[in-house]
This record gives structure tokens, C-alpha cells and sequence, in this order.
């Protein structure tokens, strides 16, 4: 089963349905006994990150989250601001301490071309770095959904699992060992973002 | 590198889908399931969702229907959207604080368009922005043309002036944390003129968030300006995406062919597939359970549905109710939807229809074989006077060579049979004329009462399928059927749109949305079974550039002088006694039950019949008087028809439970239990009480 962490801002129900489609087990989590169980756990979110991250501490999230991903080494998928969460650090809004699990801060994009604008809304083609990995399988470029004016730049370029292009590359996603995240939206990402789901929920029921 | 969104943008009122004109005229489309499901399937961009109702109350009861909806409110519909809905969903509509922001988000949207509470409370675009992020809020500005140059936003739909000019209220909601503008042109809306890419352009060079554009696309050609001219993020169009067929894809393919770097065309997700996934165990459940109900009787059935909020009433100068089969609107006069599109059709000019019939002759000719090769088009026949008619227009007017298609039910009367085996002689043309086997209809007939109340499920997809399977097999892209039944019926097109048949169309209304593998399983019935329901694949009607045509939209369609001509020239019989049901006897020829027992089945669920109907396009057409048609209503609604002996006899069920299984499907809007008897409000009680 795979907890979804109830962020009160975001899309929720649309990241539930992504998953039911692709017939994973989900359920919402309300508080941080609910991950308990949990063979995995996803953190959706939009919005901004001093608030998503405020929203993880009032309720004792923060601690729970580490302990079931680094101590009972339990999957974790981030997504958008979900994502960016897994990080150090945010300067979106001022500074931000990040959940510190994948090792970067949270950068405000720079548009470097009059076509560029930001947010960043729109189907960008990612390009998979590795031969294969757990988030992408042996896929080559696809087209993901993204709506963000925030991205991670990351400090162990190993995490990188996947970028886009936006002027140069930047992290569309990462992959360190149990611990994963997407800048786009894969519950609104169509074909491509649902096989995408669908390898991470297999990839839960396997470990 | 972002790609440019196509986005399709569906107007919501009430709970269904509708077309819009000028932001005034509403014309009613079908449900938002079907067509939404049918994006996912498609892998389309984006879907922006405007609900445009004036009051938050929808009732789309039908026992009759597949699609089933828990609740009567707009967020009902989207969270029942969001089941089938991978693309990303804005949402908007009489959003007015931060709580109907999250309850949408929680509901199943990704963004909330925000329009009239923006221009009255601009701190709120603030207030959204800062608490769910800029992503999140998409303004809605509505532009219209000054007379003297210039434009002015107007919010309310359209109806109020706000003294704000575009560009610059565009560069305001940028600065107050709008991460998008959705830019709609209320001059351009529903005309087909294509984009204001004077207005894009403005909008686009004061702001640097996306800016999609919407309003006035009349062509598939015509999205890519908005892009290459008006440097739009996104294009966008509402109506178009209705009316024909894989109208997305074709709509891609012609921003990919005018360079625009979009996401290609897919069609087909195998998460998503067009045929709809049914839980057959939740099925057998529901089947179950009404056949408990009707073994338990009518108080029980009446008991177990609250009944509508709003008293029935009929058209004040047809005698169309308000509850009906065919989603209908009604304007503050009054005067039903489809009165006011005969009033449109009386109004078309002898010069517009001589231009209507030169486009047909375009789409004829392009369609023409030059080879050999094949057929010049298909035209499905039932034998019946506009099949007369259509293929006397087609090969004697136009001088094509068709191939007439027939699928046969079982089910027709003598004169009926006779006429349809007359075509290939009279025409000298050739003719497939297909029967499934008799043991299958009489099962498919079985479950079409009981699942939803109409035992010709299988003729009405039957009839909307097997000529597009001959059309695929012998690779012929064009169909011609006669009249688009719901312009004619409800009114539910401008004559404008050029509607062709479509896979949801036939989904939605001819299935009910029931689709051939709902019933794989039932009654010892396989797949293998249905091959003559199975609709052929996108990617071939893609590929062949399939069209169906309706030439209802070129020619003038005057049914009674149709029948005449059809009977001097070639010898076209009518009935030769009354039908029971309806006083017209040059309709339905092909099948006895259709003006019988299916049409009695209407009557059951909706409290009218094909009496009414006929008496409509005839007082429609000046043949009758409202009084006169009043009077046959009432002679005629209600008669149960004696091909009902002939039905139980054919499945197998007897007369009691047929009218018990009816009785389930009783709109409770329509009809109430009075001392153990059905008892409805009447067209006729109305009239006097006026």
C-alpha cells in the first residue's frame, strides 16, 4: 500500500486517481502513524515551499518521513513541490530548511530566452540519464507535464536521474537508491506519466 | 523547451456539456464523461473546465444511462470527471474564496481560473497565489472590441464592462501573482473567424506568464496564429472539439504541420482505453438489484427516488417538455432549443442553401474514387424514406457510385422489407445488408430491456457501427447519412457546426454508454459474438480520414416532402394500416418495435412518445396547430402497441415483468405513485389551467 501524504494544499485527488488507475493499493495519509504501514510513501504538492514545509512540521511529519525512509529505508516519491521538498533548502519566499534527503537547494528559474516564461507551464521532454533506472525503466525521451517557477539544483550530480531543457538542463528528476522525485506531474502527464506511476508502484511491491 | 498546449475547453451549465455562441446562446453537447474520457484516451494536453451555470444545481438522473452520478453539484461532476481526466485540469466557475479554491484542488482540479472575482477583488489573485502558488491561479480575462479601436475586459459571462483594457489588466494579474491568462474574445466566440491576433499580441508583450488564447476557431487551420502571429503558450477552442470525428487529432496534426513544435499525436493510452472499462461485478449488482425492485413493485420504485425540484413544463409553441430524452434548453420565453434552431433553419436563405450544397459538392468530389479502386462513399440504409432520399441526392444529383449498407435487426415489417430490398433495383446500386444472428438479438434484445430499459441497444449501435466497419474494410472514407437527429430533435447544434457522427456520439447517446463489451459475458454472449458492434480503431478511421457526414446540414430536410417524392419516383410503399403509436406512416418502417413497444419505453421513462415528437417537427414545419397537436398527444402518448406480443413472445418474458422492468426506469421527475397508479403532470392539464 502506498500513503499519500495529505499536503491541505494541492492536488491531491488527482495524484489518488493517477495511482488508482494504474491499480496501486493508495490511501491518504492524514497523520504521520498512517506511513506506519505504508510500503511507500508519496508526497504530492503545489504551491510554495515555506508553506508545503511549515505544513510537514505543525504536524510532526518531518521526523516520521526521515525515520521510515532513512532508518526502515521505505520508498519515497516526491513530486513538483513534492520533490523540491526532499531537498536541503528552498530559497523560494525567503530561506527554507528542506527535508535533506537528496542533497541540493531549491532555485528560482531564469528564463534565458523571450519564449520563456514562468511559471513554467507546459509538456517539456525529458531526457533519462542513465541506461536504466527504476523511475524511467529503458524509456528514452518522453514528454512530461510541468507547471513550476522553482527547480532543485542538485549537488551530487549522480542524483540526476532525468532533466529537461530550459536554456541548459535542469533536474526534471532524481533517483537515489529508495528515494525519488519528479519536477513534472506524472498523475497529469497522460500515457508516458502513468507508466511512469506504474514503475515506481512496481518497483514498491518488489522491494 | 516548453511545447505549446492544445487545449480543448468544455463549458459546463447545469452539469452538462454545452456549446456556446456570442458567450449567449447555449446549446446543449451530452455529459462531461464521455468526452473527457475520450481526451485521456487521446492523450491530449490540457482540459479547461468552465462551469457557466447561474445556480450550483444539476439533475442528471436517467435510469437509462450508464454514467452514474453521486450528487448534484458542480463539484459532484468533477470529482466524477477526475476519475478519467491524466491531463492537466483547470477548473473554473463562481470561484469567489480561497475555501472554493481548495475544494476544487481537493475535487480533482490542478488550477482554478478565476474571472469576475479577480476584476472585483484583485487582492484575491494575491491571496491564491501566495496559499497555493502561482501555477495554481489562471486568470480569465474576457476582451471585447470597442467600436472606435480597442478593447475593454467584461466579466459576468460577458455582460459587464469593467473599463479595464486587457493588456494592461494582464500585466496587473501578473503582478499580483497570476501564473497564467487564459484570454477569451467575446466577439470571436462561437464564430468560427478565427483568433484576434491583434488581441493576443497585446496580451502576450505586457506580460511574461503563459497566455492561452481562446475564442473564434472555426477550422483545424486555424489554432497554429495563435502561436506563430499571436505568440500565445497555448491555443485553445471549445466547440470545435465536439462536432467531428478524432476532431483532436486532426486538430494536432494541423499545428504539427504548420510547424508549431507540439507533443505529437497519440491515440490510444493503454490506461485509458476508448472503449470504457466496466466493473462488472458493480454491473451485476445493479442489474440485480432492479430486477429485485421491480419484483417488488411500483410504490417500492416510486419510494426510493426523491422527485425533481422543478415542476415539468412544455415548449409554448412546440409541445416539448422539459424533461426529455434529448437534452433541451429553454430560453426565457419559454420556446424550446429546437423550435428556435427550425426558426434558424426557416431563416436560411435560398442563396445560403445553394452555397451549403456547393460545400457538399466539395466534400463529394474530394471524396470521389479516381481509380476505381473502391467505392465513392457508403451510405447506411434502413430502407426507410430518407434512405430513399439520401441515396437519390447521392447518385442521381451528385452521380456518385455508393455502396448501401443495411443492418439488419430482425425486426422489420413487411413493407419495410420490401422497400429496403427495392433500393439495389431502383438505384442500380450495390448492397450489403447484414443480419446477426437471430439467437444473439434475441439476447442482446433481453438485455437491453433489462439494463437499461430499451430493447433495441443492439439496432441503434448496430445501425452506428457496422457501416463504419464496412466503410474501414472496403476503405472508403466517406459516409453519408440523412439528419442529424438531435439538431432536429433538440436543437443541440447551430447550423453552423456541421456536426458529424462521432465514436462518442455513438457512445454517449446511441449506446447510453454501454459499449459492446458491457455485455460480453452476459446471456453465454463472447467477443467474438459482438464483432458486428465493434467500432473500428482511431488509428484506422485516422489513417482512412474517415468522415460521416450528415447531408441534413447542405440540403433542406423536409421529411413529409421527401416521403412524397420518394413514393412518386421509386415507388417507395408506406405503411398500409396506422401505426398504434403515432398518427405519421412513413417512419420506421425498418422496425416494428421502434414506433411500438421501444417508443411505449420512452413514454415509461420520460412521460412522452414518438407522438409527441412527430406532432413537434410538424408544428415546427406549419403542418398542424399546437390545439391539434395537443389532441393527438393526448389520443396516442400512452397506448401500449400490440408488437409488444410479438416481442414477449421473441424473448421469452412475460407481459408482467416487462412492466415491472419498466417501471424501474421511471424518471422520478416525470412521474409519482397516486393510490398504487403512476400518475404524471399533463400537457393538456397545462393548457387548461392557462
Amino acid at each position: 500500500m502506498l500513503a499519500v501524504i495529505d499536503m491541505k494544499v494541492g492536488n491531491l485527488r488527482s495524484v489518488l486517481e493517477g495511482f488508482a488507475r494504474v491499480g496501486a493499493e493508495v490511501q491518504i495519509a492524514q497523520s504521520p502513524a498512517d506511513l506506519e504501514h505504508a510500503e511507500g510513501i508519496v508526497v504530492p504538492g503545489v504551491g510554495a515551499f515555506g508553506d508545503g514545509m511549515a505544513c510537514l512540521e505543525q504536524q510532526g511529519w518531518v521526523a516520521t518521513i526521515r525515520a521510515e525512509v532513512i532508518d526502515k529505508q521505505k520508498a519515497i516519491l516526491g513530486i513538483c513541490l513534492g520533490m523540491q521538498l526532499l531537498a536541503d533548502g528552498s530559497e523560494e519566499h525567503g530561506m527554507h530548511r528542506g527535508l535533506g534527503l537528496i542533497r541540493g537547494q531549491v532555485v528560482r528559474l531564469e528564463p534565458t530566452e523571450p519564449g520563456h516564461r514562468i511559471p513554467n507551464m507546459g509538456w517539456c521532454d525529458v531526457t533519462p540519464h542513465r541506461t536504466s533506472s527504476v523511475l524511467f525503466g529503458h524509456s528514452s525521451v518522453e514528454t512530461f507535464y510541468f507547471a513550476h517557477s522553482y527547480a532543485l539544483a542538485c549537488a551530487d550530480a549522480a542524483d540526476i536521474v532525468a532533466t529537461f531543457d530550459y536554456g541548459r538542463p535542469l533536474t526534471a528528476a532524481v533517483e537515489r537508491a529508495h528515494i525519488f522525485g519528479a519536477q513534472f506531474h506524472p498523475e497529469k502527464s497522460q500515457q508516458p506519466g502513468l507508466d511512469f506511476l506504474d514503475r515506481f508502484v512496481r518497483h514498491v511491491k518488489r522491494a | 523547451m516548453v511545447r505549446p498546449r492544445l487545449i480543448p475547453c468544455l463549458l459546463l451549465k447545469n452539469g452538462l456539456l454545452v456549446r456556446s455562441q456570442l458567450f449567449k446562446v447555449h446549446q446543449d453537447i451530452g455529459n462531461p464523461m464521455s468526452t473527457v474520457m475520450r481526451f485521456s484516451n487521446w492523450n491530449v494536453d490540457e482540459l479547461l473546465l468552465l462551469d457557466i451555470s447561474d445556480h450550483d444545481y444539476h439533475d442528471l438522473r436517467r435510469e437509462d444511462l450508464q454514467q452514474q452520478y453521486e450528487g448534484d453539484t458542480a463539484l459532484d461532476v468533477l470529482r466524477a470527471v477526475s476519475r478519467v481526466c491524466f491531463m492537466p485540469l483547470a477548473f473554473g466557475g463562481r470561484i469567489r474564496t480561497l475555501e472554493d479554491i481548495e475544494l476544487r484542488l481537493a475535487s480533482g482540479a490542478d488550477k482554478c481560473v478565476i474571472n469576475t472575482k479577480a476584476v472585483e477583488d484583485p487582492d484575491f489573485i494575491t491571496q491564491a497565489s501566495r496559499r497555493f502558488g502561482a501555477q495554481c491561479v489562471v486568470v480569465s480575462i474576457d476582451a471585447k472590441r470597442l467600436e472606435h479601436g480597442g478593447y475593454e475586459v467584461y466579466i459576468g459571462g460577458g455582460k459587464r464592462p469593467t473599463g479595464l483594457e486587457p493588456s494592461s489588466w494582464a500585466r496587473e494579474v501578473e503582478r499580483l501573482g497570476a501564473g497564467e491568462v487564459f484570454l477569451n474574445s467575446v466577439d470571436r466566440d462561437g464564430s468560427a473567424l478565427g483568433y484576434d491576433i491583434e488581441l493576443i499580441r497585446s496580451v502576450v508583450g505586457a506580460t511574461s506568464i503563459p497566455v492561452v488564447a481562446c475564442g473564434g476557431v472555426g477550422a483545424y487551420g486555424d489554432f497554429a496564429a495563435g502561436v506563430t502571429q499571436g505568440g500565445a503558450s497555448a491555443v485553445s477552442a471549445a466547440n470545435i472539439f465536439h462536432f467531428f470525428e478524432n476532431s483532436y487529432p486532426f486538430a494536432k496534426r494541423a499545428c504539427l504541420d504548420a510547424g508549431l513544435a507540439m507533443r505529437p499525436v497519440v491515440l490510444g493510452s493503454r490506461w485509458n482505453p476508448r472503449e470504457p472499462i466496466y466493473d462488472q461485478a458493480q454491473a451485476d449488482t445493479r442489474i440485480a438489484s432492479r430486477l429485485d425492485l421491480a419484483r417488488r413493485g411500483p410504490s417500492v420504485v416510486a419510494a426510493g427516488r426523491p422527485s425533481g425540484r422543478t415542476p415539468i413544463r412544455w415548449c409554448s409553441r412546440c409541445v416539448s417538455p422539459t424533461i426529455s430524452a434529448a437534452p433541451m434548453e429553454f430560453d426565457d420565453a419559454g420556446v424550446c432549443s429546437a423550435c428556435r434552431m427550425a426558426d434558424m433553419k426557416t431563416a436560411i436563405t435560398a442563396e445560403e442553401w445553394q452555397r451549403r450544397r456547393e460545400l457538399l459538392r466539395g466534400i463529394l468530389e474530394r471524396y470521389r474514387c479516381t481509380d476505381g479502386s473502391r467505392y465513392d462513399c457508403i451510405i447506411p440504409v434502413s430502407g426507410g424514406k430518407d434512405s430513399y432520399f439520401q441515396t437519390h441526392v447521392i447518385k442521381h444529383e451528385f452521380g456518385l457510385n455508393p455502396l448501401l449498407v443495411t443492418y439488419n435487426g430482425n425486426n422489420y415489417t413487411d413493407v419495410g422489407w420490401r422497400n429496403v430490398h427495392r433500393m439495389k433495383e431502383v438505384f442500380d446500386v450495390d448492397h450489403v445488408f447484414y443480419s446477426p444472428s437471430v439467437s444473439l438479438l434475441k439476447r442482446l434484445n433481453r438485455l437491453g430491456m433489462i439494463v437499461m430499459g430499451d430493447m433495441n441497444w443492439h439496432a441503434h449501435v448496430g445501425i452506428t457501427t457496422l457501416p463504419i466497419r464496412v466503410a474501414a474494410q472496403f476503405q472508403v472514407p466517406l459516409l453519408i447519412w440523412g439528419e442529424h437527429g438531435y439538431l432536429d430533435q433538440c436543437g443541440q447544434f447551430s447550423m453552423d457546426d456541421f456536426p458529424e457522427m462521432t465514436y462518442r456520439d455513438r457512445l454517449e447517446h446511441f449506446a447510453r454508454g454501454y459499449e459492446w463489451n458491457y455485455m460480453v459475458g452476459r446471456e453465454g454472449i463472447s467477443a467474438q459474438d459482438m464483432i458486428p458492434y465493434q467500432y473500428p480503431a482511431d488509428q484506422v478511421l485516422f489513417d482512412l480520414d474517415v468522415r460521416g457526414i450528415y447531408i441534413g446540414n447542405y440540403l433542406y430536410w423536409e421529411a413529409n416532402d421527401h416521403a412524397r417524392m420518394v413514393i412518386e419516383q421509386y415507388g417507395f410503399e408506406i405503411s398500409d394500416q396506422p401505426f398504434e403509436r403515432t398518427y405519421r406512416r412513413m417512419s420506421n418502417l425498418d422496425d416494428m418495435h421502434e414506433n411500438g413497444m421501444h417508443d411505449y419505453l420512452k413514454y415509461i421513462k420520460f412521460g412522452y412518445g414518438r407522438c409527441t415528437d412527430h406532432v413537434c417537427k410538424d408544428i415546427r414545419a406549419g403542418l398542424m396547430s399546437r390545439e391539434e397537436g395537443i389532441a393527438l398527444v393526448r389520443q396516442m402518448d400512452h397506448i401500449k402497441s400490440r408488437d409488444l406480443s410479438r416481442w414477449l413472445d421473441y424473448t421469452g418474458m412475460a407481459e408482467v415483468d416487462f412492466d415491472r422492468i419498466a417501471d424501474t426506469f421511471r424518471d422520478p421527475r416525470v412521474w409519482r405513485v397516486e393510490n398504487g397508479e403512476w400518475v404524471k403532470d399533463n400537457l393538456w392539464d397545462e393548457s387548461s389551467a392557462q
